[in-house]
């Protein structure tokens, strides 16, 4: 499940980076157009990835309810620590990317 | 559409305000309760001991009655429950030390149950509590989808929080943490009108008379057992449930057994019926159940909830209840709960907050928007003033006292009441601020300084639990503490006799719907 809840994380940051807004706001200068939907593309991409992680490593019932607690708390806490704390929002979706590999091979070898 | 969100939340928002908070509560039940009755210790024991305790027990002392329930200790709580019905008289029932097997003398107090209760009964007689409560869920419900609908922006803002704003604080606020955790609120107002439906409406009267109010809601598991068969006249001994135990973990591989029925105990048509433990799955399966022959011991029935539509509201009673949380997912759905909470005070502090920039020029507000807040003070920080009363109750009056835990409730609603007396004095003859900081100020002491009091009356209790390894106290003793220093911040807020929140509101009227 620590998979799907970085997957989750992670693909709300590209969501929220794919809008010019929060972009100039978090990075600074503007968003082409071209990049904003590459960040679309991984943000959904992450999520429904995330989706079927759950569903692969747990029966559907607890698959489905853990994958819901996964992706709210994941949207509270970016929305919550982004205007106070911008780059640990940041770094948190940085570091959650370099674990994605590391926590795919545990639940492998789970 | 914003007409209709507008009214039905500031109307019903109260009201959901207590519904949402007692029931977040809810989800530490277990755990409230054995912060208030400390002296049930948790022992790690096998359920075999411990129904070999429980059988011993009523066999001495209930050995004539027509029947047994016994409800095994679990992680969330240690009580080895026996309760029985007498061939004469009324339902009883007692707690055992599930290590020693002996009644435990542990104060009178309803704990958590008074909290589960309240969130759906009201403290009103049967059924109007009920009904109320299901029309207050009713409105949420219609506030959600109106509230959804009146969101234009609600893509383009998911991501959208902007402090230190005023007004615009406020709405960002009631906005993200209504969309953010939307799926928690859906699931939990449709299913509470799905139970609702399924409990209250179809639920026989006959039941609740024979056991009141107060039996920790037996009900829930009780159906397979309730096949009720006239006693033999020919007397039997009861064999023992523990060997029972062992056939019920290869029927079930992995689960546990939650409560144990025993029909006409000692008689020659005894019988022993096995529920399982309602953590082990997420859906409610009343109806799942191994029965054996209680003088033989051998398997007789395995009946299983297959009906689709049961099975559909018992996925979703037990998606509500979540029984079947672990504690990280416990934690979350209790957060969620919180969610709900505050969507619910942020919105009602927002109808105020904006009809008061009207008049924040003459600085007098008129009668009506004296009255909602008013309102506001007493159904939140009066609320949060009456929870801790309860607590502060709890370790605080005599332990043997005639009607301790009635004395628990009645102190619970006396300061709810002195609240709203409060909230009244002050909102009318001076102004809302001094009420919130008065209040929440009390209250964060209150909070804060509930660790002091359990350790200064129950601490031998928490030492030992934390010498055990049990967290249970200590957590809520700092939970406590943690919303103490929230409030505490909130009080801050109100600091000073200048309406800042008016002042800084005024800089975001253009932007406010």
């Amino acid at each position: 499940m620590l998979l799907a809840a970085l997957l989750c994380y992670v693909g709300f940051t590209a969501l929220c980076l794919s809008m010019s807004r929060h972009y100039a706001d978090l990075l600074g200068g503007s968003l082409s157009t071209g990049r904003s939907r590459g960040l679309k593309a991984i943000g959904w991409g992450a999520l429904l990835l995330s989706l079927w992680v759950a569903m692969a490593s747990l029966s559907i019932g607890q698959a489905l309810v853990q994958w819901f607690a996964a992706l709210m708390s994941s949207a509270v806490l970016l929305v919550f620590v982004m205007p106070y704390w911008p780059r640990l929002a940041l770094s948190l979706a940085g570091i959650g990317a370099l674990l994605v590999p590391v926590a795919a091979c545990l639940q492998l070898l789970a | 559409m914003a007409w209709l969100h507008t009214w039905a939340g500031l109307v019903f928002g109260w009201l959901l305000f207590a519904i949402f908070l007692t029931g977040t509560l809810s989800y530490f039940k277990n755990e409230i309760s054995q912060w208030t009755q400390p002296e049930i210790v948790p022992h790690k024991v096998t359920a075999a001991d411990s129904v070999n305790r429980a059988q011993h027990w009523l066999q001495d002392n209930a050995g004539d009655a027509k029947r047994w329930f016994i409800i095994l200790p679990d992680e969330r709580s240690p009580q080895l429950g026996v309760s029985w019905i007498p061939a004469k008289g009324r339902f009883q029932d007692k707690t055992l030390d599930s290590l020693t097997g002996a009644p435990v003398q542990a104060r009178e107090s309803m704990g958590g149950e008074f909290f589960y209760r309240f969130h759906f009964q009201l403290q009103m007689p049967y059924p109007w509590g009920r009904w109320l409560a299901s029309i207050a869920a009713m409105v949420m419900f219609v506030a959600l989808i109106s509230g959804i609908i009146t969101h234009k922006k609600i893509f383009k803002e998911f991501f959208t929080f902007r402090p230190r704003k005023g007004q615009r604080t406020w709405l960002d606020g009631h906005n993200a943490v209504a969309v953010l955790v939307l799926p928690f609120h859906l699931m939990i107002t449709y299913s509470s009108l799905v139970i609702f439906m399924t409990m209250t409406m179809v639920m026989p009267v006959s039941i609740l008379t024979t056991y009141g109010t107060q039996t920790q809601a037996f009900f829930d598991d009780l159906f397979p057992a309730f096949k009720t068969t006239v006693p033999a006249a020919e007397r039997m001994p009861l064999a023992a449930i523990a060997p029972m135990l062992d056939i019920a973990a290869d029927k079930w591989p992995g689960s546990r057994i939650g409560l144990i029925t025993v029909n006409n105990p000692g008689s020659a048509n005894a019988s022993v019926t096995l529920a399982r433990h309602g953590a082990d799955q997420i859906p409610h399966e009343p109806g799942t159940a191994l029965m054996f022959d209680g003088v033989t011991g051998a398997l007789k029935e395995q009946s299983t909830m297959n009906a689709a539509s049961l099975l559909l509201a018992g996925g979703i009673y037990g998606l509500h209840m979540g029984h079947f949380a672990g504690p990280l997912l416990r934690w979350l759905y209790f957060l969620a709960g919180i969610g709900g909470t505050a969507m619910i005070a942020t919105g009602l502090v927002i109808w105020l907050g904006k009809r008061k920039l009207k008049h924040a020029r003459a600085g007098v507000l008129p009668f009506e928007l004296r009255l909602v807040e008013m309102l506001n003070v007493a159904s939140m920080s009066g609320l949060m003033l009456a929870v801790v009363s309860f607590f502060w109750a709890n370790r605080l009056l005599p332990v043997s006292l005639a009607g301790r835990s009635d004395w628990e409730v009645k102190v619970f609603f006396y300061v709810w009441g002195a609240a709203l007396l409060h909230a009244f004095v002050r909102v009318f003859f001076r102004d809302g601020r001094s009420a919130w900081r008065e209040q929440l100020c009390l209250a964060a002491f209150l909070y804060c300084t509930l660790p002091v009091l359990d350790m200064a009356t129950a601490g031998s209790y928490l030492w030992a639990s934390l010498k055990q390894g049990y967290m249970t106290l200590a957590a809520l003793d700092l939970t406590a503490l943690a919303t103490g220093i929230f409030l505490a911040w909130g009080a801050m807020r109100f600091r000073g006799e200048k309406n800042v929140v008016i002042a800084s509101t005024s800089s975001a009227l253009p932007e406010a719907r």
